[in-house]
């Protein structure tokens, strides 16, 4: 007989369960918290088939489906950046090179994630990629929030490819944010340590942003009252 | 002892201890690796990310508009460029063409935009707090009135072309550069076709015209006119066509009447 697959299974650090809180406590239910609860759904949909054919296994499908959406975030911001070209030289150079990386992150997650990947959702960076100081204050805090993220995810993961893969990224986001950093004026790497973050830290960095908006209603079905 | 008797003493003992050390580094570089039982091989990455260049620039930006606002001349004078309402006359989300200029001025982003105006559109500063997320623009539609077509292109590639009914002498179809900024469907109005597009086009001669005369984009229930000047001002094609061009042209989409 196969096992239960019970939240309990698929949520061993909790992530799940704290964001399934958050909703049925009436707060905002912003695209990351989505992720976490789509891939979860999706995981049970597809539980033991998926593990039984060495894919993804649930717990690696959610983390790598908040990463996503996290990637699409900074992709979509620096990308934005790069395109109207209002930040000053060296913000937009940086901009430039690390918006490659994310882009080349987005592709490689979604390819790993195969059907199980989220759509991108729509953002409003409101000014923040025209705003050179906005942008280098809120890069810094992506990065090394990033940063601090993989690095806690690397001890949840179930397989070791995704695990490689996890730390492969975040020796990328960590020169990010040192790059970043340096832009801002900020000590690259003051402390000895860094200290890990959590999935709800994330979710609430992103809230308060407000960068993720629903998309505009430009179709309708009025008769029209054009000239004819 | 003579000094080079001292010296020889020093030489030979300086050969000795780097004979010993040799033996010892050996000794400890090849000891433990012959009793570790070897550590397992490095797990391949699941993922192999290549760096995704930006490609293309667009030809513009869009924006939805989040509040009505009177738009600026500048950002630092107060005097209206014109009226920039939250809403179109067929009540979708109005939408604005962003310039791609940002000013700070007094703690508050302003950003030139486009929009729609008489004769044409208009260009002013507004808050970017009233607006919503940009979007990138990479096709144009080009109405020739003297050919009686219609191209689309995406990027500098043409990707659909046809013959369309436009305005006649006394209710042209203006001319000039306008945007695309919604789509109608599923409305009881064969005169419209199945589908329409609004754009930010006005007539010059139907200012009185209800919802403001705005030019559209749209299919026909007479067909057998086409391509011809029939029209009060929009752009007419067949309903085949219509169809295809929704396919194919965003909104956002610049329009270029010529």
């Amino acid at each position: 007989m196969e096992p239960e697959l019970t939240l309990e299974a698929v949520d061993r650090d909790g992530a799940i369960a704290e964001a399934l809180d958050e909703l049925t406590g009436g707060t905002r239910a912003d695209f990351l918290r989505k992720a976490v609860i789509g891939g979860a759904a999706t995981g049970a949909a597809l539980a033991t088939p998926a593990l039984a054919k060495g894919r993804n296994t649930a717990k690696d499908i959610a983390i790598l489906r908040f990463d996503l959406n996290l990637e699409y975030l900074q992709a979509a911001m620096y990308s934005e950046a790069e395109r109207l070209r209002q930040l000053k030289p060296r913000t937009l150079e940086w901009a430039r090179v690390v918006g490659a990386n994310e882009r080349g992150h987005v592709r490689a997650i979604r390819g790993l994630l195969g059907r199980d990947a989220v759509k991108s959702p729509k953002f409003n960076f409101r000014g923040v990629t025209e705003d050179d100081s906005v942008f280098t204050e809120t890069a810094v805090a992506f990065e090394d929030l990033t940063a601090a993220l993989l690095k806690t995810q690397a001890a949840q993961v179930d397989s070791r490819g995704v695990l490689a893969a996890l730390v492969s990224l975040h020796s990328v986001e960590a020169r990010h944010a040192a790059w970043i950093r340096h832009i801002a004026g900020i000590v690259p790497a003051a402390d000895a340590f860094d200290e890990p973050t959590s999935k709800a830290r994330v979710v609430r960095l992103v809230d308060s942003t407000n960068f993720v908006t629903s998309r505009p209603r430009t179709k309708g079905r009025r008769r029209p009252r054009y000239t004819g | 002892m003579r000094r080079s008797e001292l010296g020889a003493a020093l030489a030979l003992g300086g050969v000795l201890i780097g004979v010993a050390l040799a033996v010892v580094l050996l000794e400890g570089s090849a000891g433990p690796s012959s009793a570790d039982p070897g550590l397992p091989p490095s797990p391949r990455s699941a993922l192999a990310p290549r760096n995704v260049p930006l490609g293309r620039d667009p030809l513009a930006f869009w924006a939805p508009v989040r509040e009505s606002v009177s738009a600026r001349v500048s950002p630092t004078q107060p005097q209206a460029a014109g009226e920039v309402p939250r809403r179109t006359p067929e009540g979708t989300t109005n939408i604005v063409l962003v310039l791609g200029h940002a000013k700070r001025v007094e703690g508050r982003l302003w950003v030139e935009v486009r929009f729609p105006a008489v004769p044409d559109d208009a260009r002013g500063w507004v808050p970017r707090s009233v607006l919503g997320g940009y979007t990138p623009v990479r096709t144009r539609l080009v109405v020739d009135r003297e050919g009686l077509t219609a191209t689309l292109a995406r990027g500098r590639r043409p990707v659909f072309r046809t013959r369309v009914g436009v305005g006649t002498e006394s209710t042209p179809t203006p001319g000039g550069h306008f945007y695309v900024r919604n789509q109608l469907r599923r409305y009881r109005s064969p005169f419209y076709g199945p589908i329409a597009f609004g754009t930010s086009a006005r007539s010059r001669g139907l200012s009185d015209w209800p919802a403001g005369g705005f030019v559209g984009i749209h299919g026909t229930d007479r067909p057998d006119l086409i391509p011809g000047r029939v029209s009060h001002g929009c752009i007419r094609m067949t309903n085949a066509d219509i169809i295809r061009l929704a396919r194919l042209m965003p909104i956002g989409t610049l329009l270029t009447v010529r």
